[in-house]
């Protein structure tokens, strides 16, 4: 009877031990990793200074392009017009008349309910609201390109309810909406998927969205009409 | 008796090397819980030292007392967060309080046992 008293007693003490010693060296760890400083507050300016110094970075890169240009322009005739067309790329980059390519996401909704397809009808089905939710999502989270079922989407871009069909650019897209965006794939993905974001209210309404990140996403240029009847420059 | 406290502390000491030796930091999440946890088996330790100088002491009372005092702190921390309420403080009052008064109870019965030796050296002499 003895013996198991004093078996349980070191039994005991040992745990007691091993806990007290575990308790005081994570006690020490996290003040130490946290040096006085709320661990959030750390985290949250040490992002900060990461975006800082990607927009730095950013910029220090368009200086150079441009003084790479200047140089190029005063230098002769044939270096200006090669400056020249450069800078015609880019702008019909940013216009969306090129075909790019890049990492990104793409998200595909589908109605939630097989049968009634179109938007008018079917309460579950994918509206072009939620399209332009979704949209709005990815440009705010510096998407650089987007297309919609291989449409390209751009400045003058439409998308809105024909009838029962979605329109974009005048071209009739059908389910499953396959959204393609370039742009940084986690940040895109991760703004979409923040809770209480878009994926989350989309999903609550019924429809099914899936979200995939990927290395290589091509998006065709724009192929609509290109007019401007009424607007002139300054 | 003394090869109980003996056991105790070489045990004690043993928990400690191994506490400071093994590569494991417990995340902070989980801090709230273990300290909780070690409240309570303190306060079994010092409920059965307590017991042992009055002769009560108990095996099987004094492991069950360890563990489930130890599970049961935790357990309330636990339940308290996920409900909102700092239910760990009263662990924290109530294992408090018993230690001190287990304390207090060991040092009477301290004080009493060297009077009675006094007293019985001076028979003696």
């Amino acid at each position: 009877m003895n013996k198991t008293r004093f078996l349980s007693i070191a039994v005991v003490s040992v745990v007691l031990g091993l806990m007290l010693a575990i308790q005081f060296r994570s006690t020490v760890a996290s003040q130490n990793k946290n040096a006085g400083v709320p661990f959030d507050r750390a985290q949250e300016l040490s992002v900060e200074m990461r975006q800082l110094e990607k927009e730095r970075d950013a910029l220090q890169q368009e200086a150079e392009d441009l003084t790479n240009k200047l140089n190029q322009a005063n230098k002769g005739q044939a270096q200006a017009l090669q400056a020249i067309s450069s800078e015609l790329n880019k702008v019909k980059m940013m216009a969306g008349m090129l075909p790019v390519k890049g990492t990104g996401v793409e998200i595909v909704l589908d109605n939630g309910k097989a049968g009634a397809q179109s938007p008018a009808e079917n309460l579950f089905a994918v509206r072009d609201d939620d399209i332009l939710k979704v949209l709005n999502e990815l440009r705010g989270a510096g998407a650089e390109a987007i297309s919609i079922n291989g449409v390209r989407v751009i400045a003058t871009s439409e998308i809105r309810l024909a009838g029962t069909f979605i329109n974009v650019n005048l071209t009739r897209v059908l389910p499953p909406y396959r959204i393609e965006a370039i742009g940084d794939k986690d940040i895109l993905s991760s703004s979409l998927e923040i809770s209480g974001g878009v994926v989350e209210y989309l999903r609550s309404m019924g429809i099914k969205v899936s979200l995939e990140k990927k290395e290589q996403i091509n998006i065709p240029a724009y192929a609509g009409r290109n007019r401007f009847d009424y607007a002139k420059p300054i | 008796m003394w090869l109980g406290v003996w056991l105790a502390v070489l045990g004690l000491f043993l928990g400690v090397m191994i506490g400071l030796n093994v590569p494991l930091i417990l995340p902070s999440i989980y801090a709230h819980y273990m300290s909780v946890a070690v409240l309570a088996a303190l306060d079994s330790v010092l409920g059965g030292i307590r017991s042992a100088m009055e002769d009560k002491f108990d095996n099987g009372i004094f492991l069950t007392g360890f563990f489930s005092n130890a599970l049961l702190a935790a357990g309330l921390a636990f339940i308290g967060e996920r409900l909102g309420i700092e239910l760990y403080l009263a662990a924290v009052v109530a294992f408090g309080v018993r230690l001190f008064q287990n304390l207090a109870i060991i040092r009477r019965h301290l004080l009493k046992r060297s009077y009675v030796i006094k007293e019985e050296n001076r028979l003696s002499r």
